[in-house]
Formats: C-alpha cells, structure tokens, sequence
C-alpha cells in the first residue's frame, strides 16, 4: 500500500510537468488546430537557458527561471509570425511540417548554443522529507506546488480575463469571433507566447528533476500529444486530468511491472482509451 | 496528349535512374542512390494512406522496422533463403498493420496520427529493449544480401547490383501505386479524404478501403526496410524511430502529396539534401529546418507542382511535343 502510495506521489511530480507541456500544446491546438511538434524542443530550450544563466552566469536561479518563461514569450511571438501565420489559411499537414522544420532549426539551435552533453540543472535541493515510511524528495514538492500554481494561474487567465474570453471564443468558433470584434490576428500570438513560456517553464523542471539534452523534447513533446489524446484535443481540464493520467500510470507500471516498459504501458493505455473513449477521458459523448 | 506526356515524363525519369550508376563518379553518391530508392517505395506507401486518403500516419519507420527484423532475424537465425525473407516481409507488416489499424482507423485527423505515433515509440521501444531477440541498441550484424552469383552479373555484393535491383524493386512498387490509384480503389481512396460522410452515405463501407490503404503502406514499408538491412548488413532500432517517419511525411510533402511522381522526388529530396548540407556542418540541422519552412510557405503543393508549371510553359512556349522529352 505504502508501495503505491509512494509510486503515485512520483507519478503527480512527473504528471505536473506533464500538464504543463500538455496545456501549451492543448490551447495551440484549440486555437489554430495546429499539431505544434517544436513545443518539446522549446521546453529543452527554457531548461538550457535556465542553465545558462545560473550556472555559467552566476544569475539566481529564480531569477534566470523568470527570464527563460520572459524568454519564452518572445519566442512564442516570434514563431506564431515568422513561421506559422504565412501558412494559417493552408491545409493541417503544412502547419504539422512548418512544426517539424522548427523542431530542427530548435533543435539546431540547442546544440549550437549550449552543445551536445547532457545537462542537470544544480537546483541544490537535496532536502528529502519523511512521513509515514513516504519519502518525498524537496525538489518534487517544489515542482508539484510550482506546476499547482502555473496551472491555476492559466485555468484563472483563460476563465476570468477578458482576454481569456475572446481565446475561448475564438477556439469554439472563429467566424463568430470576428463578427464580435475579437481581433483574431492578437489571439494567436498571446496563445503561442503563453504556450512557449509554459512549455521553458516544463523545461525547467525536466533539467532539474532529470536532464537535458539533445532528443529529451521529442520524447517530451510525444508524451504531450498522448495527454491530449487522453483528456480530448483542445481540452484545458482534459490535459490537467490527462497528463496527471499519464503520469501516474508511467509510474506505476515503472514500479510494479517493468521500468524498461513504463512507456510502452503508457501508450498502450493511451491506445486502449482511445479506442474506447475516442473524445478523449473528459469529454462528453 | 496529357497521358502521353505523362508516360513519356516517367519513361525519362527510369532511363535516367538505369543510367545513373555510370554518371556516378564518386561510390558515395551510389550509396545515397540506393538509399534513395530504397526511401522511395517507403514513400508511396506513406502517400497512399497520407497524400491519397488522407490519413496522415506517423508509423512508417515502425513498420520498416518490423521488416528489417523480421528478414534479417529469419535469415540469421532459422537459416531460411535470403529471396524467401525479403519477399515474406511485406505480408508480416501487412499482418501487423492489420491488426493496429482495425482499431485505430476509427478515429480521425490528428487522433488518428498520434496513436500511430504511439505506435511507433512502442515498435521502437520495443526494439530496443527486447534485447534476446533483437540484441538492443548493438543491433544485428552479419545480415548477408540476396544469394546470387559471386563475382557474375548477379552478385549482390556489388553495390550496382544492388542499386539495380533496388531500382526494379523501386519502379514495381511505384506502378502498383500507380495502378491502385487508377482503380476503382483509388478513386475511393480519394473520395474518403475528400469527405468520408459522402462515401458512407454513397453505400461504401469507408474502412475497408481506409484499411487497404493503411495495410498496403506498411507492406511497403516492411520491404524497404528488409532492402535495407540487406543492403547495409547491419540494423539497429535507430533507424526506426518516429524521426525517420517524419522524415517519410516530409518525402510526401516536399514531393507533392496525392500524386505518383511527388514521392519519387520527395525521396530523393530528404536523403541527398541533408548530405549536400555537411559543408554547413553544426548548422546543417538549422538550414535543413529553414529550407522545410520556407518550401512549406512558397511551395505548399510540393516540388512536381512547380516542375509541371514549368513544364507546361516551356511546352506551351515551343508547341511541338518533341521538346517534351528534353525535360
């Protein structure tokens, strides 16, 4: 019992990064049904900045967190305009190449800057708490609590503010949108830059609780599309719900069956809901 | 005359393609050729399910895996001919296919294209980690090309051998394509990525022919991957992963998606334009990524959209059809 008490805390921390990648991907696609393949390579790009900046800058670590998410905005701007509004009014599939073409100038760009090794961010949080024969490591609380507040803050922002409105508006039907005077050319772009400072935030997390390096997005930015395929393509509960899912169950099937497997049991999971519930654990029939 | 354009424009491409090994100086290039070809059939497979139905599937790289293995292990292990594995793998793949694909043809769009993602990180997990059968990330070595004449005309050892088999094998699976899409199959493969509703509601059961497509694209994939273990002698499950299934969907694209030639050229295009691209060295993968965004953005209908567009007008500049076969 302790056993899976223990696995299903491990499984929230690894979730909550999960969510995170999850919401960036979920309101990209509820905005412009677009399948965003960079998401992971940015993610890895918010963790090399982050490691940067603290490590060979000398910044304070919550400091340079602050930047890479600033860092994040402008680079989701920047990609919203340059690459993927010339083909907007294209076919899906182009969108899907415009994204596998960042990937590699990401990518690309990764190894250029910050090399090939692999890297962990030296969050200097060994601290490990002990209640009830549970073991929980200071940096997943941290991680669990800061993904919390993140989540909370994009749940607020999209269900409270104005401009969350006109992003709920735009994503259940575009046409009507503009005929109510949602500037549709803004959207877009508030939604990519919120998306990529989630997604270095994702980051972050990833270099602190296990590593960067090259190919550690496309293996992250996977795991994202299987949360959506989870919770419902477009679904903001649907990814929370999802990727804590998907988390959990990775780390049950690591500690119970076979850790060399864990992603294999994930997917297969993912197959099996899919088949069954193909809106997605969240939606309604 | 449109039709015969058309015959005489491929009759050039294969002429050309049979007279390439001599044009070839450097051994290198030969080897990109083969490799090409070999691209070449994975990639009219992917445009049968992606460019003809519509259904973009991230899996094609699993399911050269699957014939990669299955040849090579076959051959290795139960000493079976060498032929007789190579010509077994497209029906494994098939039979694989067949079973991941009843079940996921259900869902559509972008479901559709991650749970064959999904499946393609399980084919390559398992791969790697299934290491009694597919000793892991060492791979298999010792995998021997098709038994021939040693040192004759049939000598599989010698790459123009091989690059001439590869070649048949190639311009075979291009007019099985080919004679798919003419058919009445083809028709209603298109029909099904135009609107699937309207094919259900015309009294077509759509998954049938959804799952021919899907089935007929891995039996694709599982040759050319049992061409290529043979050819290079050595697997691991790198070469499956989903990079080199993306790198199938970009052959369809670049090419032209939903037409015969589009694949040929695409397949040419993602194996020799990264290599011309090793004089850019660490920035190659960022040029590569600009080059896919920009033809993306000038060129969304592919390369063969903007070749015939050129040809047409050079033809209609000259008139007389004897120019035609100049290009």
């Amino acid at each position: 019992m302790i056993e899976i008490i223990q696995q299903l805390i491990n499984g929230v921390a690894i979730g909550g990064v999960y969510v995170l990648i999850a919401l960036g991907l979920t309101t990209v696609f509820g905005i412009l049904g677009i399948a965003h393949f960079a998401h992971g390579s940015i993610s890895m790009f918010g963790g090399y900045l982050t490691f940067y900046l603290f490590v060979e800058k000398g910044v304070p670590l919550l400091l340079a967190i602050l930047l890479s998410i600033l860092a994040g905005f402008v680079l989701g701007v920047l990609i919203e305009r340059l690459a993927y509004r010339p083909v907007r009014d294209d076919s899906h599939i182009n969108a899907f190449i415009i994204a596998l073409g960042l990937t590699m100038i990401v990518e690309g760009g990764n190894l250029q800057l910050f090399g090939a090794d692999q890297l962990v961010i030296p969050t200097g949080l060994n601290h490990v708490y002990k209640f009830f024969g549970l073991t929980m490591p200071e940096l997943r609380l941290y991680i669990i609590m800061s993904t919390f507040v993140l989540i909370v803050a994009m749940t607020l922002f999209v269900n409270k503010t104005k401009v969350g409105k006109a992003i709920r508006a735009v994503a259940q039907n575009r046409d009507a949108a503009v005929l109510m005077g949602v500037n549709v050319n803004m959207i877009p772009m508030i939604v990519f830059a919120i998306s990529s400072a989630l997604g270095m935030a994702a980051g972050v997390m990833v270099g602190s609780l296990f590593a960067i390096a090259p190919g550690v997005g496309e293996g992250l930015v996977i795991k994202g599309f299987a949360v959506l395929i989870l919770g419902g393509l477009g679904s903001i509960p649907g990814a929370i719900v999802g990727g804590l899912f998907l988390g959990t169950t990775e780390a049950l099937a690591a500690g119970f069956i076979s850790s060399a497997y864990k992603d294999v049991i994930a997917f297969l999971v993912m197959i099996v809901v899919l088949l069954f519930r193909p809106q997605g654990i969240m939606e309604k029939s | 005359m449109n039709r015969r354009l058309h015959i005489v424009g491929y009759l050039a491409v294969i002429v050309f393609l049979a007279m390439l090994p001599m044009m070839l100086s450097v051994k290198y290039f030969l080897h990109l050729s083969i490799l090409a070809l070999i691209w070449v059939i994975i990639s009219q497979g992917q445009n049968l399910i992606q460019g003809y139905t519509g259904y973009v599937s991230i899996t094609q790289a699993g399911f050269m895996g699957i014939g990669a293995y299955c040849s090579s292990l076959l051959s290795l292990k139960l000493g079976i001919s060498v032929w007789l594995t190579i010509l077994a793998t497209p029906l494994f793949a098939a039979v694989f296919a067949v079973i991941v694909g009843f079940p996921s043809l259900r869902v559509k769009g972008h479901y559709f294209a991650i749970m064959t993602l999904a499946y393609n990180m399980v084919i390559f997990i398992v791969l790697l980690n299934f290491s009694q059968l597919t000793n892991g990330e060492a791979g298999l070595s010792g995998i021997q090309p098709p038994p021939g004449s040693e040192g004759g005309l049939f000598d599989f050892n010698n790459r123009v051998v091989y690059y001439y088999f590869v070649l048949i094998a190639a311009v075979l699976a291009t007019c099985l394509a080919a004679l798919i899409v003419h058919s009445r199959v083809g028709k209603i493969l298109i029909a099904i990525r135009q609107n699937e509703d309207l094919v259900g509601a015309a009294g077509i059961t759509a998954w049938k022919y959804k799952l021919f497509a899907f089935v007929i694209s891995a039996a694709f994939a599982g040759f050319a991957g049992a061409l290529y273990a043979h050819y290079q002698r050595f697997i691991n499950p790198e070469i499956f992963s989903v990079a080199q299934s993306l790198d199938a969907i970009l052959a369809v694209i670049l090419g032209g998606s939903g037409t015969i030639m589009g694949p040929v050229i695409g397949a040419f295009t993602v194996v020799f334009l990264p290599e011309y691209l090793r004089f850019a060295d660490s920035l190659r993968l960022i040029i590569y990524g600009l080059i896919l965004v920009l033809v993306t953005i000038f060129m969304p209908r592919g390369i063969i959209y903007v070749l015939q567009s050129l040809l047409s007008r050079v033809v209609s500049f000259f008139k007389p059809k004897e120019t035609i076969s100049t290009t």
